[in-house]
C-alpha cells in the first residue's frame, strides 16, 4: 500500500499556495503551477521514470479557476493519484474529468466568496482604520488575509487529499448553497456600507436664495447622488452590457458636461 | 518632488510581485502587495512619507475594492495602479502643493490611477505573452522527463517577463513622472474645465469599482434590498463597516437557518457549527 508521506504533500501544498499563477500566460493558465504541485506526490508515488512521466502527462491539460479555493481540486488529486498508484480503478482520465467539472463552478464560488465578499470585508475594515492616513488599516489587512488564506488553502488541501473524489458532494450540494448564500448576504451589506462611506458625490449647482440642491438632496436621503450613480453604472454593466473601461469613459463625459453647466465644481486652487 | 533611481528600483520589484501573474505568489503578491491600500503603505515607506501614502493608497483602493480576473481578462492592472499611478499621485498632490487629506487631492488621485491602471493592461497582456517561451521550455521538459526544469519554470524563468514587463517600464514611467508633474502645472491651470473635469471624474469614479463588486453578487432585484440596507446604515445611522459586517452577520446566521429548513428540516439545527468554513 503506498502511502504520500506528509513532507511531500507539504512541499506539494507550498508549491501551490506560491506558484500558482507566476508561469501564466492565456493559452495555460494555472497549468505549470498545477503541475509543479504535483510533481512531489507523483515522484514518490511512481518509482520509474516511465510511470511517473505518464503519471505527470495527467496534468499537462489546461487548469484554471479561482486559486486560492481551487487549492481543495490540488489536494483532492494528491488523493486520487495515490488511489491511482495503489490499483484502485481510477485513470488519468477520471481525474481530469472530475478537474475539469470542478473548475467552472469553483472559480464562481472562489470570485464571489473571496475575491467578491471576504477580501471587501477586510479591505472595508482596513480602509476604516486607515483614516488620516494611519498605517494601521495595511497592517490589519496584510496579516489577517495572509493568516486566514494560508491556513484556509491549507485546510482545503489536506481536506481535499482526505476525502477524493468525495469532496466534490462537498463543493455542489445544498447546504453548500446555503452558507455560499447567507455569507454574500454579509458581503453584499457591507458593499452598500463601503459605497456609503467612501463615495463621495456632490453637487455645487444653486441659484441663491431659490435653491441649494445638494441640502435638497440630503433631506431626501443622505448620499442620494452617490447611490444613484451606482445604480446607474451597475445598469450600465449589467444590462446594457458594458464593459467597466467604458462605463468610465462614459463618467468621464458625464464630469465633463456637469462642470460646464456649473452642477459639479470641486473648488481648486494653486 | 523627485524620485531618484533607488527607490525607483524598489518600486520595480514590488511591481514584479504584485502583479497578477504576480512572483509575490496570487496571495501574498497580487492580492496583498498589489492592493492598492497596502501598496500605499510600501510606496510611502519606499519615498519616506506613509500618511500621504497610505491616503492616496486608500482613495484608490475603493476604486478597485472588489478587481475581479474572471477567465484571465484584466480590466485594469495592479502592478500600475499600485506601483506607477500612487507615486506617480503623491508627486502631483505634492507638485501641485495640495493637502493630502482633502478630497480633492483624494478625487485626483483616484482618476490618475484610474487612467493608469487601464492603460497597464498592455503589461498584463506583455507579461502573459513572454511567460508562452517559458511554457514552452516547460512542455518540452516534461516531455524528456526532466522534472525538476518544471521548478525553473514556474518559478524562475518568468523573473525575465517581469523585467521587461514589470520592472523597467515601473522604473522608466516613475523617474520621468516626477518632472511631468510640473509641465502640468504650468499648462493645466486648477481653476480650468480640463482640471476640474479630471476632478470631478476622480469623484465619480469610485462607484464604478463598487458596481463591478455588485455586478458578482447581486442575482435578483431584491437583492438591492440587501445593498441599501447597508448603505442606509452608513449614510443615515452613521454605522462604521465592522459595525456593517456584524449586523450583516446576524442577519446571514438567521438566512441561513431559513435555507437550512427549506433542504433538511429536522436536521436543520445541527449545522450551527459550520458557519466559519469559508
Amino acid at each position: 500500500m503506498k502511502k504520500v508521506s506528509k513532507k511531500a504533500l507539504n512541499k506539494s501544498f507550498l508549491s501551490w499556495f506560491y506558484g500558482n499563477l507566476t508561469c501564466f500566460s492565456q493559452e495555460h493558465m494555472q497549468t505549470f503551477g498545477y503541475l509543479c504541485a504535483m510533481l512531489p506526490v507523483v515522484e514518490e508515488l511512481y518509482d520509474t521514470k516511465e510511470e511517473q512521466k505518464d503519471a505527470m502527462q495527467t496534468y499537462t491539460a489546461f487548469f484554471n479557476t479561482e486559486p486560492q479555493i481551487g487549492t481543495l481540486v490540488v489536494g483532492m488529486t494528491a488523493g486520487l493519484e495515490e488511489a491511482k498508484a495503489n490499483g484502485e480503478a481510477i485513470d488519468g482520465e477520471t481525474i481530469n474529468g472530475i478537474r475539469a467539472g470542478l473548475m467552472g463552478p469553483l472559480a464562481g464560488i472562489g470570485d464571489s466568496l473571496i475575491v467578491g465578499t471576504l477580501i471587501p470585508i477586510l479591505l472595508g475594515i482596513a480602509l476604516g482604520l486607515s483614516g488620516n492616513g494611519s498605517p494601521l488599516g495595511a497592517i490589519f489587512y496584510i496579516i489577517v488575509w495572509n493568516l486566514l488564506m494560508f491556513f484556509g488553502m491549507k485546510f482545503a488541501y489536506f481536506k481535499g487529499y482526505e476525502m477524493g473524489g468525495k469532496a466534490v458532494e462537498l463543493l455542489v450540494g445544498e447546504q453548500a448553497q446555503a452558507l455560499r448564500e447567507s455569507i454574500i448576504m454579509i458581503g453584499t451589506m457591507v458593499i452598500g456600507a463601503v459605497a456609503a462611506s467612501w463615495i463621495n458625490i456632490e453637487t455645487s449647482f444653486e441659484i441663491p436664495g431659490i435653491i441649494e440642491l445638494q441640502s435638497t438632496f440630503d433631506s431626501i436621503y443622505p448620499k442620494l447622488l452617490s447611490g444613484v450613480t451606482v445604480i446607474f453604472c451597475w445598469w450600465l454593466m449589467t444590462k446594457k452590457k458594458i464593459s467597466p473601461t467604458v462605463v468610465m469613459g462614459i463618467l468621464v463625459v458625464i464630469a465633463f458636461v456637469g462642470v460646464l453647466l456649473g452642477f459639479f465644481d470641486p473648488n481648486l486652487s494653486y | 518632488m523627485e524620485i531618484n533611481l533607488f527607490q525607483a528600483i524598489l518600486l520595480g520589484l514590488c511591481a514584479c510581485l504584485s502583479s497578477m501573474p504576480g512572483l509575490g505568489g496570487t496571495t501574498f503578491g497580487n492580492y496583498t502587495l498589489g492592493r492598492p491600500l497596502v501598496a500605499g503603505l510600501v510606496v510611502g515607506l519606499i519615498l519616506g512619507d506613509i500618511q500621504t501614502g497610505v491616503i492616496v493608497g486608500a482613495s484608490i483602493q475603493i476604486l478597485y475594492i472588489a478587481l475581479v480576473t474572471p477567465g484571465g481578462t484584466v480590466s485594469a492592472d495592479v502592478r500600475a495602479i499600485s506601483y506607477i499611478g500612487i507615486p506617480l499621485s503623491i508627486c502631483a498632490i505634492k507638485g501641485m502643493g495640495l493637502d493630502a487629506s482633502t478630497k480633492s487631492a483624494q478625487d485626483m488621485a483616484a482618476a490618475l490611477g484610474a487612467a493608469v491602471g487601464t492603460l497597464g493592461t498592455v503589461l498584463f497582456y506583455g507579461t502573459a505573452t513572454v511567460n508562452l517561451v517559458w511554457q514552452h521550455v516547460g512542455w518540452k521538459a516534461v516531455k524528456e522527463g526532466r522534472f525538476k526544469q518544471l521548478y525553473l519554470v514556474n518559478m524562475g524563468l518568468p523573473w525575465i517577463s517581469h523585467f521587461i514587463c514589470s520592472f523597467l517600464p515601473t522604473v522608466i514611467i516613475t523617474m520621468a513622472g516626477s518632472s511631468m508633474v510640473d509641465l502640468m502645472k504650468s499648462y493645466l491651470p486648477m481653476d480650468g474645465i480640463a482640471m476640474k473635469t479630471l476632478f470631478t471624474v476622480g469623484s465619480l469614479l469610485p462607484a464604478v469599482g463598487v458596481a463591478i463588486l455588485l455586478k458578482q453578487v447581486i442575482g435578483k432585484a431584491t437583492d438591492f434590498l440587501t445593498f441599501f440596507f447597508g448603505f442606509t446604515l452608513a449614510a443615515c445611522m452613521g454605522v462604521n463597516l465592522i459595525g456593517a459586517a456584524a449586523i450583516g452577520g446576524f442577519f446571514a446566521v438567521i438566512n441561513y437557518k431559513i435555507q437550512m429548513l427549506k433542504v433538511r428540516p429536522a436536521a436543520a439545527s445541527y449545522d450551527d457549527d459550520d458557519e466559519e468554513d469559508i
